[in-house]
């Protein structure tokens, strides 16, 4: 297996619309990428960055109109035959062809790598266990919840055992246990079966949950890259938790508290920026009063996508 | 190449489009449905009129035409026209498969619903309006009924080459491809009663050919010498071209980025 799954350099993208007058939107910018094998990689942005459109020319759905892209050391121009062969994708919100019940869906993407007879059969059976869908197998795919939906299109996106693995915003739509399901899915995955996975998303705790690295996509480029606790430290980003106190706030050194980023204060109130805010609340409420603050109110803001794009753009 | 792989990449559309078939109601329709009303009303006209035995073959081979060329197309365009509706297309084209797999595969599907209905529309001809088949005889049945075998699959492989072009807007050329090209090559009355200007399109029509051919056993008149070897030299060509059309259009979905605007 290559060490870099992904490599891209100057890479462009504008989409053209409009027969008479000609209207250029530019999606992506001289973009530089590289990620390595085995890693769940997250790319970032809020809509309309332009994160759909860098996976499907990474997953050769989508022609570039400039630059060099090699996916598993493959050129994305001109061997985009091999590059089909070990990848696939699956995406939030899944379509397929309504009539035809998940058996028949996963066989049908099935003999489309060229699996038939029992090897396909076998296949076929391993991801509806997998997937915990031996229920449903004989039901029509318009009869599926989203969440079973979600289920048959990771089925759908495996069954051709891919090296490499594009999830295009993977939980949209899910409630909040089918995407927690769906997280704990790619993970094990990823480290079961080693394949790399590249996966788009607005939410920034999933990412956090699932990505090694990330790539924040803004104004066509990625903006930065690395793991999400390193940029929001770079950038001293985080979330914000506002503490009401009853009486005066005891006297402890705030910034210096495990998670504390950034810390402003004045009699009776405390706002703090936490690296992440779910996993320090009960030890930081435990510290405070155990030095003798009693707090009368707690508020929680989770950093905001937006707030991070925004920083990067700077 | 892996013969058995690509075997199966073919399969896998016509296995789809089989099951596709067999659970929508309106494929019924097509099959037999449409092609009825069309073959009564049609024959039952030429009784009306008192039409001479031949007179009525000349038309009753004009609605066999229609109703086979019209279900055999319709199966070569279902094949991607599925993916568009479900807005499943990017899956498909995500996967290692060429064109070639999609027209095959759906051209098997259209062979074989083609093929029940010019039966049906056959024997309900001589049954029904006394249609003389011995003169043609099976052979000439037979290579008439692969010369309307082959403009269904040029006509589809056009109407797919419109829907990766232009999207859900060419969708419509589906029904009305087959009706276009079936009013210039002569559906129910020589080509030379069309003006002039569209005889000259007809002559570049292979069905215009495989329907006088057939129409010759029953007395009319040729109007080239081997019409046969004219009407499958242009399928040749038309299909050949086909498939270049549609790798230009699969090439410029890729870059325009009409594939995912396709899909969900």
């Amino acid at each position: 297996m290559n060490e870099t799954a992904i490599q891209a350099q100057g890479l462009w993208k504008t989409f053209q619309s409009g027969w008479w007058r000609r209207r250029h939107q530019p999606v992506l910018r001289d973009l530089q990428l590289a990620i390595p094998s085995g890693t769940i990689f997250g790319i970032l942005g809020p809509n309309g960055a332009g994160k759909t459109t860098l996976i499907s020319i990474l997953a050769t759905l989508l022609l570039p109109d400039a630059g060099t892209v090699y996916v598993l050391g493959l050129d994305v121009r001109r061997q985009a035959g091999r590059i089909r062969k070990r990848i696939n994708l699956a995406s939030g919100a899944a379509k397929f062809v309504w009539s035809l019940t998940v058996e028949e869906n996963l066989r049908f993407y099935g003999r489309l790598y060229g699996l038939g007879g029992r090897p396909l059969a076998a296949r076929v059976e391993e991801m509806v266990s997998l997937f915990d869908l031996q229920e449903y197998r004989r039901s029509p795919f318009e009869t599926l919840s989203s969440g079973l939906k979600q289920r048959l299109a990771l089925a759908k996106a495996l069954i051709s055992r891919p090296e490499l693995l594009f999830l295009d915003e993977p939980t949209n739509g899910l409630d909040p246990l089918a995407a927690q399901h769906t997280r704990e899915e790619i993970l094990r995955l990823n480290r079961q079966t080693g394949v790399t996975i590249i996966l788009t998303t607005h939410n920034l705790r999933e990412a956090e949950q699932l990505c090694q690295a990330v790539g924040f996509l803004g104004e066509g480029r990625i903006q930065a890259q690395g793991s999400i606790r390193t940029l929001q430290q770079q950038l001293g980003l985080g979330d914000r938790l506002c503490l009401e106190f009853t009486g005066t706030m005891p006297p402890l050194d705030y910034q210096q508290l495990p998670g504390v980023l950034r810390c402003r204060r004045n009699e009776s109130h405390l706002d703090l920026i936490l690296d992440h805010s779910a996993s320090r609340l009960p030890q930081l409420i435990r510290q405070i009063n155990a030095a003798g603050g009693t707090i009368s109110a707690i508020r929680v803001q989770e950093v905001d996508l937006e707030v991070l794009y925004r920083e990067f753009s700077r | 190449m892996n013969l058995a792989a690509e075997a199966v990449k073919i399969w896998a559309f016509a296995a789809r489009g089989g099951v596709m078939n067999r659970r929508n109601v309106f494929a019924v329709f097509e099959m037999l449905f449409w092609p009825l009303v069309g073959l009564f009303s049609v024959g039952l006209l030429t009784r009306f009129l008192e039409l001479g035995t031949e007179t009525v073959s000349f038309v009753l081979i004009g609605a066999v035409a229609m109703n086979t060329v019209q279900i055999a197309q319709l199966d070569v365009s279902y094949a991607l026209l599925y993916d568009v509706w479900a807005k499943s297309l990017k899956h498909g084209f995500i996967a290692p498969i060429r064109l070639s797999h999609v027209i095959l595969g759906s051209g098997l599907v259209g062979l074989c619903r083609g093929l029940a209905v010019f039966l049906i529309m056959v024997a309900l001809s001589i049954r029904t309006f006394g249609m003389d088949l011995g003169r043609p005889g099976w052979s000439g049945l037979a290579v008439f009924f692969l010369g309307l075998f082959l403009v269904a699959v040029i006509e589809g492989i056009l109407v797919l080459a419109l829907v990766l072009l232009f999207g859900h807007r060419a969708e419509i050329t589906a029904w009305a491809i087959s009706y276009l090209v079936l009013l210039l090559s002569g559906l129910y009355y020589p080509v030379t009663l069309l003006p002039e200007s569209l005889q000259a399109v007809a002559r570049l029509i292979p069905l215009t050919y495989f329907m006088e051919y057939f129409r010759a056993f029953y007395g009319f008149p040729l109007s080239a010498a081997d019409p046969l070897t004219l009407g499958f030299l242009l399928s040749l060509a038309y299909l050949s071209a086909g498939y270049g059309l549609i790798s230009l259009s699969l090439h410029r979905a890729r870059q325009r980025g009409t594939l995912l605007k396709l899909s969900e």
